[in-house]
């Protein structure tokens, strides 16, 4: 009690900060809509193109590519919500776990429109998608200034990822439902304000 | 409520709860098979340390589960999972094949047979989702020589005797219930001391 009385601040601003980089797909979405982002046809044609495994790519099933990818942000996650103190390593954890993301949700956008009725394609582009965002307001939020050129990367993968949201939210392939209630204001506003017009996955 | 009742259903709380973690989580569903003459104690199996050789390097072994196409939904910890646990229990039926008749490796190898067996209903449940190519690729996967070998063994055990229903207690692989079915009452054909 006396503990729980002492370090509940520190707790409470803790969860505050798992929150904000929390579950990226939505627990409440239909099951049907979004499957398993690991083993996504889009994450198998992109993922080595974000994470460098040099020649092991040959060996390594695009699934290991996408938990490394997912592991290596987790540490900037996890040293957000510990509240660790900032230095210029984790902003840099945090700036490349942007990038990455960045990189990954902008190749999945770049198939074709209709890649995205796939449940696990639309899975994996609803979590790169998130975490992108997640990261990006992370690294804007943190005291020391981000590069030029990585925050003008950050700005056009920023710029890329809306209009796609905009197109998907209109073709149907993507609903705010697909979304977790943490996810980046920007992508709810969209998912709020756009309509519908056609549905590209009806057959 | 009164003081008894409050006892007796916190501690029943206790008990469940402890049990529901050692098996659900700890993973130690080895601890609930059946005891007595034939089953002991599955972590004093000798099998378990004599097998880790063979588990040392799997990915050398090119007679293990592989997948043949790079069209799938296999996930790399499936794929690394069914290797793993194709290559133990070739070693502890196949490689050791009279490891079976002590007590307590009966124990370890009869808990790993339901794992054998439940690591391949949960990817062809999850290939299911997919269609019938999924459900043939999982298929395929299983059916390496070392799955072959895994199951020849399991017939001969069961018809020898050495493996029967009672083993399993409540927790009998739906694949192996039709050949524990058929060979009933087979005399186990152990070596004696």
């Amino acid at each position: 009690m006396v503990g729980g009385w002492i370090w509940a601040p520190n707790i409470s601003s803790a969860m505050s900060s798992f929150v904000s980089v929390g579950p990226s797909v939505s627990l409440f979405a239909d099951a049907n809509r979004l499957g398993r982002p690991e083993v996504a046809p889009v994450v198998r044609s992109c993922i080595f193109r974000v994470v460098d495994v040099g020649p092991d790519a040959a060996k390594m099933e695009p699934s290991a590519g996408y938990f490394i990818l997912k592991a290596g942000s987790m540490q900037a996650s996890v040293s957000a919500m510990v509240g660790k103190p900032e230095d210029s390593r984790s902003e840099f954890r945090t700036v490349l776990s942007a990038i990455k993301w960045g990189e990954l949700a902008t190749c999945i956008y770049a198939q074709d429109d209709r890649e995205l009725c796939d449940p696990d394609n639309r899975a994996a582009m609803v979590e790169a998608t998130t975490k992108f965002f997640a990261f990006a307001k992370q690294a804007e939020a943190s005291k020391s200034s981000i590069p030029a050129g990585e925050a003008r990367t950050i700005e056009n993968f920023s710029d890329k990822l809306l209009d796609a949201l905009k197109n998907h939210r209109r073709y149907g392939t993507l609903v705010a439902a697909d979304f977790s209630s943490f996810a980046a204001p920007e992508i709810m506003r969209i998912m709020r304000e756009e309509k519908e017009t056609r549905d590209i996955c009806k057959r | 409520m009164n003081f008894l009742k409050r006892a007796a259903f916190v501690l029943g709380g206790i008990f469940l709860g402890i049990n529901l973690i050692n098996y659900f989580v700890l993973g130690n569903s080895g601890d609930y098979l059946p005891g007595g003459q034939r089953m002991g104690e599955w972590k004093e199996a000798k099998i378990r340390e004599a097998c880790y050789p063979a588990l040392e390097a799997p990915e050398r072994d090119s007679l293990l589960p592989k997948l043949t196409s790079n069209e799938h939904g296999v996930d790399w910890r499936d794929l690394n999972r069914a290797k793993e646990i194709t290559a133990a229990l070739n070693c502890y039926l196949v490689t050791h094949s009279n490891a079976i008749c002590e007590r307590n490796n009966r124990a370890y190898i009869v808990d790993y047979i339901n794992r054998y067996f439940a690591k391949f209903d949960e990817m062809i449940d999850t290939a299911k989702r997919y269609g019938e190519s999924e459900m043939s690729t999982v298929r395929n996967l299983w059916d390496s020589p070392r799955n072959r070998v895994i199951n020849a063994a399991l017939m001969q055990d069961t018809s020898n005797g050495r493996l029967i229903k009672a083993d399993f207690g409540w927790s009998v692989p739906a694949a192996m219930k039709p050949m524990l079915d058929r060979y009933k009452g087979a005399t186990d054909n152990c070596p004696r001391a």
